[in-house]
């Protein structure tokens, strides 16, 4: 462990934080048997002279989530999904793998598409953060959410909400993306109930194009009679 | 919106019950509305987590109860066993406060195993290992008297079905009564089977399954999870929350099994079969049941069989539980590549051959529309392509049974015009919300937004569990007969009134007319009621004329492209042509074929659960290494909705993923000339085959071209 590893590697007085001291500190936030004895002697040690300290207990804090302030006590170890989730009673965002890989979590933060599974609800303090449900509303859908139930993009629904914000974050900085830029940019995002080719048409409609219209000529006359 | 959603797949146009209707919950979903189990935070409410074995088989030698008791946060450790028989096997629970008093709490607990040795495939078993058995004395007979015999050995492997929504519950106290958020395939399964650690009577138990997140055929049950959280809400009181994590989801809630395939077939040099042996080995995990695998499918012509050889083979691995046409996409993998193999050894077009196999009328005129969309006429013939990318097609095919059970549906008339259909059975992502209210607001004759659908509540009336493709079959009688009670009730009370005669009556876009002539709007009608009116339909699972005729029968193609410096497989095109009987909803039944040719695509080409055989670990329980078919790998997919005659409503969920990667394996084969005969189609065995001679051909053939009578 060096020195630039330790939580306050950007503070002046870095050289202040002594690595015995900060072992114990990450050593009692991981502890079993953490007293609050011990963590407020951490915390006084380390608060002298340096820059405020959090945690390890729950502390209050609070974020910025579709326009609002929402306060909560929480312990700096908690992800910003789950201070969303399980603080702040915005669900939208899913916890699907908790590692990144699915996207299912996916939330804008200053209007970038995150993971809110891998980021410290601490890291994103203070930024603007934006979920599904900040997108729009049943009463008030975006246009994207409306092209998404208008095509069928979702069957369970479980991945929808990332989809929802992947999507809407490739159409801010790219107003009209061909087939292949939706594809990358929603490569992230997995659906195991397999709606992708709707999710492309809905992203397409949802920018001014086209669909994938599929090629029909060669298959008149299916099956029976067609109404 | 610049443009309608019909203007896709218009080969669909006008094929099902209400082609425009769109999803009624699509909005919920896509705006975060939409709250299922997994939602159901409490900030006062306990976490369960199982503990776990951490190895394929392993004895628990010490834990330290006291120092997880001792741990902030930490209310309950329930230990009730040492033994763990597969990784993720459970010997206990633990209840916290709080997520990270879960988590601390099994740190503290220090549990400690030995390792024992394990087995970890059906490779371990001697026998699977070993040579075929010779044939029952009359396939033996057939497969002598054949021109040719030919021997192949075929695997699948372990798939998980990764639901996104793991397994779980949300149990909160509601007075007397306990209200069970479940993510399950089947309401009232939950609701027989969870009073039994909850401690409390059935009519007691109110479960709520509204938004189920994916189930597909693994959330039958309520699992161990669903009985510790059962458990500590009993013994807490309190509300409890008790889900997977991802890791569990894949160590512990079931499985498609792996298989191995044994085929002995005595065949002429026109193709046709004379006899053949199959000998089917299922990997069950710790499991006795679940590993079988429809093989041969019944679909084609196989002369004297000799089947139904089939052993579960048992190691140390989580047990199987149904998957979306259990035993049947392994199943179609084996025998429409020998299909294939067969043609390709006797020179003829695998199509061809497949339409002298196959006595289904039906499939006989899907085989034509499929070889005219995805283009058979650009296929060349089996290892004649040279060069970096090779083009290749293949078919495969599905059928499915006419499974149903009793269902009911209540559909409420309100005074303001508004129907309310109430069904408690569950809505996993098929669509079924959607389909009643459509199927509801078409036989009666009123708009899709007269309608609401309240689902997925053991309040509401009774159905059938999501397993079968049988849920939509068997509501739909009773959704039908529901709707023309009500449809009845109104008229009888416009013809009263009016002093006209009930049965000339219609109703035609929410206007009761009399021949041509209107005679009041149903929302005027309906205002004469004093109060709402239920009515009841119900469907006793036998056959009658709500049930109808139909069947579910499929044909798919598939177009790959193959590197053959990687030996990566792309899939570029499927065609998916199904029938269900009566299609209700066309948006939401083409996302039930592409989602299973999806499903079917990934099976084909990634998944694959990696057992280490010294360990027993599972190496890949979770999604950045169990890989699953993103939207880089998705195909072009055109879902063709077949409906001839067909009145009565079919299965859809599970028929489409059977035949995919069965095609997908033709394809290749097809391209490079040499069978992949395991499954997933990784790049090391497309290499690996690339390696091996150009395929056998035992019959002469002129260079290219298929005779014309084969062609499609």
């Amino acid at each position: 462990m060096t020195k630039d590893s330790s939580p306050h590697s950007g503070s002046p007085r870095k050289q202040d934080v002594s690595r015995r001291l900060f072992l114990q500190t990450i050593g009692i936030s991981a502890a079993t048997v953490a007293t609050e004895g011990q963590a407020a002697n951490a915390n006084a040690a380390l608060n002298a002279g340096g820059p405020a300290i959090i945690g390890p207990l729950p502390a209050r804090t609070s974020l910025k989530v579709n326009g609002q302030k929402l306060d909560y006590i929480a312990e700096p170890a908690t992800t910003l999904l789950e201070a969303l989730r399980e603080q702040c009673n915005i669900t939208g965002p899913k916890e699907v793998c908790d590692r990144a890989a699915c996207g299912g979590c996916t939330v804008l933060v200053d209007d970038r598409p995150v993971t809110s599974c891998m980021m410290l609800a601490l890291d994103a303090t203070g930024r603007k953060i934006t979920t599904v449900e900040g997108i729009g509303t049943i009463d008030d859908p975006d246009p994207l959410q409306i092209a998404m139930a208008e095509f069928d993009a979702m069957q369970c629904g479980f991945c929808t909400p990332g989809v929802v914000t992947s999507a809407k974050a490739l159409l801010a900085t790219n107003p009209q993306p061909n087939l292949d830029e939706i594809r990358a940019a929603l490569s992230g995002n997995l659906c195991r109930c397999g709606t992708y080719p709707n999710i492309f048409n809905a992203v397409l409609v949802a920018s001014g194009q086209a669909p994938v219209v599929e090629p029909t000529d060669r298959g008149r006359s299916v099956s029976g009679e067609q109404a | 919106m610049t443009h309608q959603p019909r203007d896709l797949r218009a080969i669909n146009a006008g094929q099902s019950v209400a082609d425009h209707a769109t999803r009624l919950d699509g909005l919920a979903k896509a705006t975060g509305a939409a709250r299922f189990g997994r939602d159901q935070i409490k900030k006062d409410m306990l976490w369960v987590r199982l503990i776990r074995c951490p190895w394929g088989r392993a004895k628990l030698d010490s834990l330290d109860r006291d120092a997880a008791l001792a741990t902030p946060g930490v209310v309950e450790v329930v230990v009730s066993g040492d033994d763990g028989d597969y990784h993720g096997d459970s010997i206990g629970y633990l209840v916290a406060r709080n997520r990270r008093g879960l988590e601390r709490g099994l740190r503290a607990l220090n549990a400690k195993w030995t390792r024992l040795d394990c087995q970890t495939g059906i490779l371990d078993d001697e026998q699977a290992r070993g040579p075929m058995d010779a044939p029952s004395e009359a396939a033996a007979k057939a497969i002598d008297a054949a021109d040719f015999s030919f021997e192949a050995r075929y695997s699948t492997p372990v798939q998980t079905h990764s639901s996104l929504e793991t397994h779980g519950l949300m149990i909160e106290p509601d007075g007397e009564n306990s209200i069970v958020h479940a993510s399950t395939q089947g309401t009232f399964v939950v609701a027989d089977q969870i009073g039994r650690f909850l401690g409390k009577r059935r009519s007691k138990i109110v479960v709520d399954c509204e938004y189920v997140g994916g189930g597909f055929g693994s959330k039958f049950q309520i699992g161990k999870e669903g009985a510790a959280g059962g458990l500590a809400a009993k013994s807490s009181g309190e509300a409890v929350y008790s889900f997977c994590d991802r890791e569990e989801e894949h160590l512990d809630t079931g499985n498609r099994p792996s298989l191995l395939c044994k085929v002995n077939v005595g065949h002429d040099a026109d193709g046709t079969i004379r006899g053949a042996r199959f000998e089917t080995f299922g990997g069950t995990g710790v499991s006795r049941r679940g590993g079988g695998a429809r093989v041969p499918s019944g679909r084609f012509e196989f002369g004297t069989l000799d089947a139904r050889n089939h052993r579960n083979v048992q190691f140390n691995a989580g047990g199987p539980r149904a998957m979306r046409a259990p035993g049947c996409p392994q199943g179609a993998f084996v025998e429409e590549l020998l299909i294939d193999e067969i043609a390709h050894r006797c020179g003829l077009d695998p199509l061809g051959l497949r339409r002298r196999l196959d006595d289904s009328d039906r499939r006989q005129r899907m085989y034509d529309v499929a070889a005219d969309l995805i283009g058979w006429e650009n296929r060349t013939d089996t290892g004649s392509q040279s060069g970096t990318m090779r083009t290749g097609y293949g078919i495969g095919t599905c059928d499915w049974g006419k499974g149903r059970a009793p269902a009911k549906i209540e559909v409420v008339v309100h005074p303001d015009g508004h129907l309310e259909v109430r069904t408690g059975t569950q809505d996993i992502g098929t669509g079924q919300r959607t389909a009643m209210g459509a199927l509801v607001a078409a036989r009666i004759g009123v708009p899709l937004a007269n309608i609401s659908v309240a689902i997925g509540d053991s309040r509401l009336p009774a159905g059938p569990a999501s397993g079968g493709s049988v849920c939509t079959p068997s509501t739909a009688p009773a959704a039908m007969a529901a709707a023309d009670l009500a449809r009845e009730r109104i008229l009888e009370g416009v013809a009263e009134r009016d002093k006209l005669d009930a049965t000339k009556l219609t109703i035609d876009d929410g206007v009761i007319m009399e021949g041509g002539r209107k005679v009041v709007r149903w929302e005027d009608a309906c205002r004469r009621l004093s109060e709402p009116v239920s009515v009841t339909g119900e469907f006793d699972g036998r056959a009658s004329a709500y049930w109808g005729e139909g069947s579910s029968e499929g044909v798919q193609a598939a177009r790959v492209e193959v590197d053959c410096e990687t030996g990566q497989v792309f899939v570029r095109e499927v065609i998916a042509i199904q029938s269900c009987g009566l299609p209700l909803v066309r948006k939401t039944a083409e996302s039930q074929i592409m989602g299973g040719v999806i499903q079917g695509t990934s099976y084909a080409l990634f998944e694959e659960q990696v057992l280490d055989p010294t360990t027993g670990a599972v190496l890949n329980a979770n999604l950045e290494s169990y890989k699953i078919l993103g939207s880089e790998d998705c195909p072009k997919i055109i879902p063709v909705l077949w409906r001839d005659d067909q009145t009565g409503v079919r299965a859809l969920g599970e028929p489409p993923v059977v035949p995919t990667a069965a095609a997908i394996a033709n394809a290749v084969f097809n391209a490079i000339g040499r069978p992949v005969r395991d499954l997933p189609l990784r790049p090391d065995r497309v290499l690996a085959a690339l390696a091996e001679p150009m395929a056998e051909r035992v019959v002469a053939v002129a260079p290219r071209t298929t005779p014309p009578e084969n062609r499609a």
